[in-house]
């Protein structure tokens, strides 16, 4: 059979999706590429470049990379603000599409002369803005046949009001490293919600829902340890005077040449190995944060002008209804997926044939011609989320009889 | 003329893709051969060469000892393929040639990597491989020595204390040490070395078999505990609710390995008797922490080893800094490495995306792409090597007594046709032609917006980074002076000299040169020869008595639409 005639279709635009519909369209299989929101990307899109004078290898740039390609591939076709309501499996699959009922994201929103808008956060997407009516005139609602389907419907981080004790929502300097992102995306440099200014003293609390056993969630994010001390870099980096803490547990790798990065870092910023226990606000939108000093082994307490909250990757919020959906199973954390054991596998880079035990391609799910990329099945960064999607994108090629 | 902040250059078919959108004429058909060579014949190697022969190319795969003979790695797939050639102790001596027709000079190795023995050196045959895929092969080393101790039969290596778990006989002297009393094993880690979550993997199951067996405990010291990989937070977890106790001190535990000679009245009847103790400082009691294990198992570090850097050179791919392939570099990924057609396996993902990756490269063994990505001049070369030397591609080879450029691994980022001093080189879409007369257009553009009293700056601005920043700074309508233009350039590795002094002669008060960030370089190192070029032409200015300043480098990410904006109101500011 010609490729051509070949359909994939891919649940969400986030960077596994983007990447899964490249590799696809490279081999000349159409895609269907659907996306909940009003805009391509995913979390990741909004994510800023971590560079100091180098490159610190955080991908954010390959996201901006992957979404122009997308966009200009004209065998990729995206459905915005779309979501999926049935899948039905014969020889085919039949999926129905509707549309989604997905709010413009609050911290997109700006005051445009034409009234409000959410903005997308690369050049690339489009539309660039969207207002509440636009939403209205997107989405479809249709039927579509596809050969295989892919879900990368990504992860939602961890909701901050679940730490109660950290005040998040309450106290405006209290921000997630996703609201941190998004804040130097759009300022060019950090600033306080407060008052628009550079924080002096600022604390990262990592592993905020993460690795947390009385929550009952045994993962580690993977993700946080890297982004908060890239982050941390680039603020110090772009104000040398700021004074930067990281509260932690274990400090996780951030991939090749880590042990250089490390060492680097820790030079200008100060780690301190515990979790802190709660944050009171103080005079001028300031924080006090009460911890246990391991090093002391006493309650100790700090201010700071701003506190970012670390939160980590938890399952997609409706990975329960697309498991119901498409049928893929959920594993014990939540997340989509089939692989019931596995190694540790893959996120370091520096993985040998002595250590890890070859693992039969395990990506493909119980039923034929579904798959799963990206951190819809766990917790991975963007280059890893990328290698997994080229990857069942792979198996999918397979499945369809494309290559062997 | 255009008034856009940001002048487009129409991009011709650089990319190779949507040849229809190409036009025909400037398109030439290559030759790829369907060969592919796999250096490195462990798992991961094997794994590549099964996918990528199941896409019907003949793999040869060379290695010193291959999984196959080990039984671990040759799955029933892909030796029905009939396509893959397992050469066992054969290495690769030399390569030539370019991405579609590389000349690999393999040679027979006795087993020792060098292709001699005491009877001489075997012969050396050449091959043609449109594609080359490394695994390497990595070994372990004990880091025993970083702890001051001396590995015997109680201190041991993670992989001696893997094997003696593996092993019935030893299994029963853990048990029975202590008079049958079972053993204390303390395990050291991520002092001696960051270590990985490979590592801590290896580790935790290690302690939580001792844990599981009668009477023994398990101790881990570790530095930090990295569970930064799938299902090991559990697995810490797991062994946790065993009892396995793990310290966190901030510092390498003190030990102390003594033995003493015990002798019973006979001379030869020596008893040796060692004891090792563990210190740590408990910051929470305040008090030192002593732990004397029957068994203290010592962490490995992953050795690169010379055969790899070896390999590496031959091929002319980069390595990181620790000399791990590929290097690190974000647009490589996953398993790319600097020269395209020769790709990097270090696991699983690694070796679905090479096959994926290979299939474009090779396709039916014709390949179409832009005739005039870079063409030397015959008559100009006097084959200096300087192009050959600066490729950050290795797409430069020699036919008819000059330089030629593989139109297939050439990437058109100019580097080559800047660095000659013949000026033999032309990229297709940028030749110096095209871009002074982008620089004239850019300053005469400005001049005609510029406002009273503001600059006239130019910026030479990478198309992979600052080109996108820009754009995206004009599309989201941040203020940038109304005397500012930027000139695309394909990379910052082609901003010549003579184009940064022309947009000065023309009539710039500033030059701003926008490169990608380092180690971001799609070309490797193009940002590091603008920046030389940059403080050697401010050297120049100070000397010929001009501001120096009016000439900057900066490094941007195509995602930093504000902070461009930024730099460039900066930079309009400070030479005012």
């Amino acid at each position: 059979m010609d490729n051509q005639t070949k359909k994939v279709l891919i649940l969400g635009g986030g960077i596994a999706g983007l990447t899964a519909a490249w590799e696809l369209s490279r081999q000349n299989i159409s895609v269907e590429l659907v996306e909940k929101s009003c805009f391509l990307g995913g979390h990741a899109i909004g994510f800023t470049c971590k560079a100091t004078d180098k490159c610190q290898q955080c991908g954010a740039c390959s996201v901006e990379d992957m979404l122009k390609n997308v966009v200009n591939e004209p065998l990729i076709n995206v459905h915005l603000r779309t979501e999926i309501k049935e899948l039905k499996k014969s020889a085919k699959f039949n999926i129905t599409l509707t549309k989604s009922d997905i709010e413009l994201p609050d911290s997109q929103i700006k005051n445009l002369p034409s009234g409000k808008a959410a903005k997308g956060f690369s050049k690339y997407n489009n539309p660039l803005y969207v207002t509440d009516s636009d939403k209205d005139k997107m989405g479809s609602s249709c039927q579509i046949t596809a050969d295989a389907v892919i879900v990368a419907t990504g992860y939602s981080p961890f909701d901050p009001n679940r730490k109660s004790t950290y005040g998040y929502g309450k106290w405006k300097n209290v921000i997630t490293g996703l609201d941190l992102e998004n804040i130097i995306r759009e300022n060019g440099s950090l600033v306080r919600p407060s008052d628009g200014q550079k924080p002096q003293k600022v604390a990262f609390i990592q592993c905020v829902g993460s690795r947390d056993e009385r929550l009952g969630n045994l993962w580690c994010s993977e993700v946080c340890c890297p982004y908060a001390m890239r982050m941390a870099g680039t603020v110090k980096h772009d104000n040398p005077n700021a004074d930067i803490t990281m509260f932690y547990i274990d400090i996780q790798n951030s991939g090749k040449e880590f042990p250089v990065f490390y060492e680097k870092i820790k030079q200008n910023i100060r780690f301190v190995r515990t979790i802190p226990v709660d944050i009171y606000p103080l005079e001028n939108d300031g924080l006090e944060l009460r911890h246990m000093a391991e090093e002391e082994g006493s309650p100790s307490s700090e201010s700071f002008d701003l506190v970012v909250l670390s939160v980590g990757i938890m399952p997609g919020k409706d990975s329960g209804k697309l498991s119901e959906i498409t049928g893929i199973p959920v594993n014990q954390d939540g997340f989509l997926d089939n692989e019931i054991s596995c190694c540790p596998c893959s996120s370091s880079a520096k993985s040998t044939q002595a250590s890890q035990p070859s693992t039969s391609s395990q990506s493909a799910s119980s039923i034929a011609g579904l798959f799963v990329a990206g951190t819809a099945k766990g917790p991975a960064g963007i280059a890893a989320s990328m290698a997994d999607a080229g990857k069942t994108a792979f198996e999918a090629m397979k499945y369809l009889g494309v290559i062997k | 003329m255009t008034t856009d902040k940001c002048t487009n250059v129409i991009e011709k078919c650089i990319d190779l893709k949507g040849s229809e959108n190409c036009d025909d004429a400037n398109m030439v058909d290559i030759s790829i051969s369907k060969d592919v060579l796999v250096i490195g014949a462990g798992s991961f190697g094997l794994e590549a060469a099964g996918k990528i022969a199941a896409q019907g190319y003949s793999v040869s795969v060379i290695g010193v000892k291959t999984a196959c003979a080990r039984q671990s790695g040759c799955s029933s797939e892909m030796l029905e393929t009939g396509k893959v050639n397992i050469m066992q102790d054969v290495a690769i001596d030399s390569l030539a040639g370019v991405t579609g027709d590389f000349r690999a000079v393999l040679i027979k190795t006795a087993g020792n990597g060098t292709g001699c023995n005491e009877t001489g050196c075997s012969e050396k045959v050449e091959k043609v491989f449109g594609a080359i895929v490394v695994a390497p092969q990595y070994s372990y080393s004990p880091l025993n020595k970083k702890y001051g101790l001396t590995l015997n039969d109680k201190v041991v290596s993670q992989s001696q204390f893997e094997a003696m778990l593996g092993d019935s006989e030893s299994q029963k002297k853990i048990l029975n040490s202590n008079n049958g009393n079972g053993s204390t094993v303390a395990f050291l880690t991520g002092f001696a070395q960051e270590g990985d979550p490979t590592l801590t993997s290896r580790v935790l199951t290690s302690a939580l078999a001792v844990q599981n067996m009668e009477n023994c405990n398990a101790y881990i010291y570790a530095g930090n505990v990295k569970v930064g990989a799938k299902g090991l937070e559990r697995l810490f977890t797991q062994g946790r609710h065993a009892g396995v106790v793990c310290f966190k001190p901030s510092q390498m535990p003190t030990i102390e390995q003594t033995s003493t000679v015990e002798q019973d009245g006979n001379c030869d009847h020596k008893q040796v008797s060692e004891t090792i103790k563990i210190t740590i400082k408990d910051p929470v009691v305040r008090t030192d922490v002593e732990l004397t294990p029957d068994y203290i198992v010592v962490e490995e570090a992953l050795v690169v080893g010379q055969q790899n850097l070896d390999i590496a050179s031959t091929l002319r791919i980069d390595a990181d800094l620790y000399g791990f392939l590929p290097s690190n570099n974000v647009h490589r990924f996953p398993a790319k490495s600097n020269r395209d057609g020769i790709f990097v396996v270090n696991n699983s993902a690694d070796a679905a995306n090479t096959a994926l990756k290979l299939k474009e490269l090779i396709g039916n063994g014709i390949k179409k792409v832009a005739a005039n990505k870079a063409k030397v001049d015959e008559d100009r070369c006097v084959i200096c090597l300087t192009c050959y030397r600066s490729c950050p591609h290795g797409a430069i080879f020699w036919q008819n007594g000059a330089a030629a450029i593989s139109q297939v691994a050439c990437q058109g980022c100019g580097i080559c046709a800047s660095e000659c001093p013949m000026d033999a080189i032309q990229i297709g879409d940028f030749t110096d032609d095209s871009l002074r007369t982008s620089i004239k257009d850019a300053v005469v553009s400005a001049k005609d917006n510029q406002k009273d009293g503001q600059p006239l700056i130019v910026a030479f601005c990478c198309k992979n980074s600052a080109f996108e920043a820009c754009e995206a700074a004009t599309q989201f309508g941040h203020e940038m002076p109304q005397g500012f233009r930027m000139v695309k350039v394909p990379c910052a590795g082609k901003v010549d000299v003579e184009f940064i002094m022309k947009a000065f002669v023309e009539g710039a008060d500033g030059v701003m040169v926008a490169a990608c960030h380092e180690g971001n370089c799609k070309a490797e190192r193009g940002n590091i020869y603008a920046k030389w070029r940059v403080n050697e032409i401010q050297k120049r200015l100070e000397k010929m008595g001009l501001e120096k300043n009016r000439l900057i480098f900066t490094t941007i990410a195509s995602n930093m639409a504000k902070e461009f904006a930024g730099k460039v109101n900066a930079f309009a500011a400070a030479i005012q």
